[in-house]
């Protein structure tokens, strides 16, 4: 089987964001981006699927600037992808998801694959657009939403749910297809350490950037203006107080004084 | 004028991609798997096998052993920089994770190929504990005058006598043992060996009730008339001494840096402590006297890490470097002791209180200052080694 997975580097969920200094994007000086979230799991799933049926190949696929994108698929080969494919993002272009699905069909039509894999939604922006805007760009069916998902070589199809408000929706589709998924079989392995050294001095494919900026085509119809911190919470009092019982008093006093929420 | 003693030129430390891969994967580990148990771990004495088990799967256990025997392969200053990250978690976790690098490098250094081969590849191919049974309960810093008494005997050897503070020795599948071939010949007759936990005669003893640490195993180990072949001899008699000593030589280091990251921790706690704790109507983090603490406690470590990786790419480089590799040891476990007080110092009454973690980290830190050659061992050794390059 081959399987595509498909990774986004996203910030590291530590990491302090702020607007850059025009407030027309974010500022990623000194931010690390890591694979994390959904497309953790889609790894894992990935490899899991490799594992149950012989003679499967992972292809693990990231699209950004050359240095995070290249990061996240080290990562990725860590943990037991075959390959990896970088799609370089053309230089200071924000892409929204109908975008990334047009670069990442790029990768999609290197080679025939039965399984294209990703989180449901990334671990940064959280649209949530990708799987089925990707699916509908090269013409495959797209789920999204999914949980346990395995093949069944009998019938020859994907068996999987789908978590709906409805509640689970159970499906079997033939291959190819294209799969957001929400939860793999496991938690997300780590990789080893001698693997991770190992996936250092792999190669990676690359889509240069001039060739991605083809298969956008124009510049999009949106573009974010501006950034903004939420603002400073205010109206919060800390009490100070040496003895429990001064606390309570302070804390009785503006509940009834100020907020008025006690008779 | 005496020459200024060579080594002391500026080193280069930016880490590579690949080692800021493999720190950020100890780091991961260091914090998501070893720290959340090192509260329960201390304060019941607990030895995590899962945790230790799971170091292994991903390849920490055996850092310093070669890939092509199947080990991680790290050079010196890939171990430090990895053993920071762990002793961040667990300082005791840490010492029972690389408890087999020093019980397996008197193999690699005083080992034949074979001997090599046979010892460290079951090791890398599936989870198991080695211990290092140097000291004895009468004396550990004074090497050369060890009692385990090795007797020969036919094409073997017959020997007796107890060890003591031996690490994961409960646990333990191998020992290397030092021993002499006769007590009047000092550090001539030390002869080292490795050995099965299940020849007879050995015999581990209880866990040993420690201040710190306590999530790492400690037992003495007699040998009561362990019949141990010719063939796992490392070197000939009389070589022991010296493999004990290049054996230390390369684990001392490492300590330094196990030292340094119990210090980051407790600075790390303090620190953020020190923002959210008011007094006299401000953080306590904006008085100065504070702030004085949190600097010095910074410089401590930074000075203790620098110092540590410079001895490690010394070594990697193939210089001696017992002076820096001493000073390392001493410098950065004499900084974990006086950071770690200080962190209880800034959380005040809190700290004092096993509920909070500064206190743990302040007994783990005094461990350092003790094991693997004492500091006032190491003192002596540095100025040994200062002295001798003033001579003419």
């Amino acid at each position: 089987m081959e399987i595509l997975v498909l990774v986004k580097p996203v910030p590291e969920s530590e990491s302090r964001l702020r607007p850059s200094p025009d407030g027309r994007q974010l500022d990623t000086e000194g931010v690390k981006f890591v694979l994390a979230g959904y497309d953790e799991s889609a790894v894992e799933q990935a490899l899991l699927l490799k594992e149950s049926v012989p003679g499967s190949k992972v292809r693990a696929v990231a699209l950004g600037p050359a240095a995070r994108a290249e990061e996240v698929l080290r990562a990725t080969l860590a943990l037991g992808c075959d390959a990896a494919t970088l799609l370089e993002a053309p230089p200071g272009r924000e892409l929204d998801g109908a975008e990334t699905a047009r670069a990442l069909a790029l990768a999609a039509a290197k080679g025939p694959a039965d399984l294209i894999l990703l989180g449901k939604q990334s671990g940064d922006q959280e649209t949530g657009i990708l799987p089925t805007a990707l699916a509908a760009r090269i013409g495959r069916p797209g789920f999204s939403n999914v949980l346990d998902l395995r093949w069944d070589p009998g019938s020859n199809r994907f068996r999987f749910a789908r978590a709906t408000e409805a509640g689970e929706e159970r499906w079997e589709v033939p291959a190819p297809l294209v799969v957001g998924l929400q939860q793999a079989w496991n938690d997300p392995r780590t990789a080893k350490l001698q693997n991770i050294l190992r996936s250092r001095k792999l190669p990676i494919d690359r889509i240069p950037a001039a060739e991605v900026a083809a298969a956008l085509g124009p510049a999009p119809r949106e573009s974010a203006t501006k950034f903004l911190l939420p603002p400073p919470r205010t109206g919060a009092k800390m009490i100070e107080y040496g003895r429990p019982e001064e606390a309570a008093e302070q804390l009785v006093r503006i509940l009834r004084d100020t907020a008025r929420v006690l008779p | 004028m005496a020459a200024l003693p060579a080594g002391f030129g500026m080193p280069e430390f930016d880490l590579t991609e690949d080692q800021r891969a493999l720190q950020e994967m100890a780091r991961k580990f260091a914090r998501s798997v070893m720290a959340p148990r090192a509260a329960e771990c201390d304060r019941k004495g607990l030895f995590p096998e899962d945790i230790y088990r799971k170091g292994w799967e991903l390849g920490l256990m055996n850092l310093n052993v070669p890939s092509e025997y199947g080990g991680s392969g790290l050079s010196l200053f890939d171990q430090c920089m990895i053993v920071e990250e762990l002793a961040y978690g667990c300082g005791g976790m840490t010492t029972s994770i690389i408890a087999n690098c020093l019980a397996l490098e008197p193999i690699l250094l005083g080992g034949t190929e074979d001997q090599r081969r046979s010892v460290l590849t079951p090791f890398c191919r599936e989870y198991q504990m080695a211990s290092f049974c140097l000291t004895e309960p009468g004396g550990g810093s004074d090497a050369g005058g060890l009692q385990t008494l090795a007797r020969k005997d036919g094409d073997s050897y017959v020997v007796s006598g107890e060890k003591c503070f031996i690490t994961n020795a409960p646990h333990a599948k191998l020992f290397t043992v030092f021993t002499t071939v006769d007590p009047a010949l000092r550090h001539k007759g030390i002869t080292a060996f490795y050995v099965p936990r299940d020849t007879e005669g050995i015999v581990p003893g209880k866990d040993e009730e420690k201040m710190g640490h306590r999530a790492s195993s400690t037992s003495t180990v007699r040998f009561e008339n362990v019949r141990i072949p010719v063939s796992q001899r490392l070197g000939a008699e009389g070589d022991g001494f010296s493999v004990a000593m290049r054996t230390l030589d390369m684990t001392r280091t490492p300590i330094g840096a196990l030292a340094t990251g119990i210090g980051q921790a407790a600075l790390d706690h303090a620190a953020a402590y020190s923002l959210q704790r008011r007094s006299f109507g401000k953080p306590i983090g904006e008085h100065q006297a504070i702030q004085m603490k949190l600097a010095r406690m910074a410089t401590l470590l930074h000075a203790s890490r620098l110092l540590t990786r410079h001895a490690a790419r010394l070594i990697d480089g193939g210089q001696n470097a017992t002076l820096e590799s001493s000073m390392a040891k001493s410098f950065a476990s004499d900084a974990a002791m006086e950071v770690t007080d200080e962190a209880i110092q800034i959380f005040g009454g809190y700290g004092y209180m096993k509920e909070y973690p500064v206190e743990k980290l302040h007994r783990d830190a005094k461990l350092t200052q003790i094991y693997e050659g004492s500091n006032e061992i190491q003192r002596i050794v540095i100025a040994r080694e200062l002295l001798k390059k003033y001579q003419h």
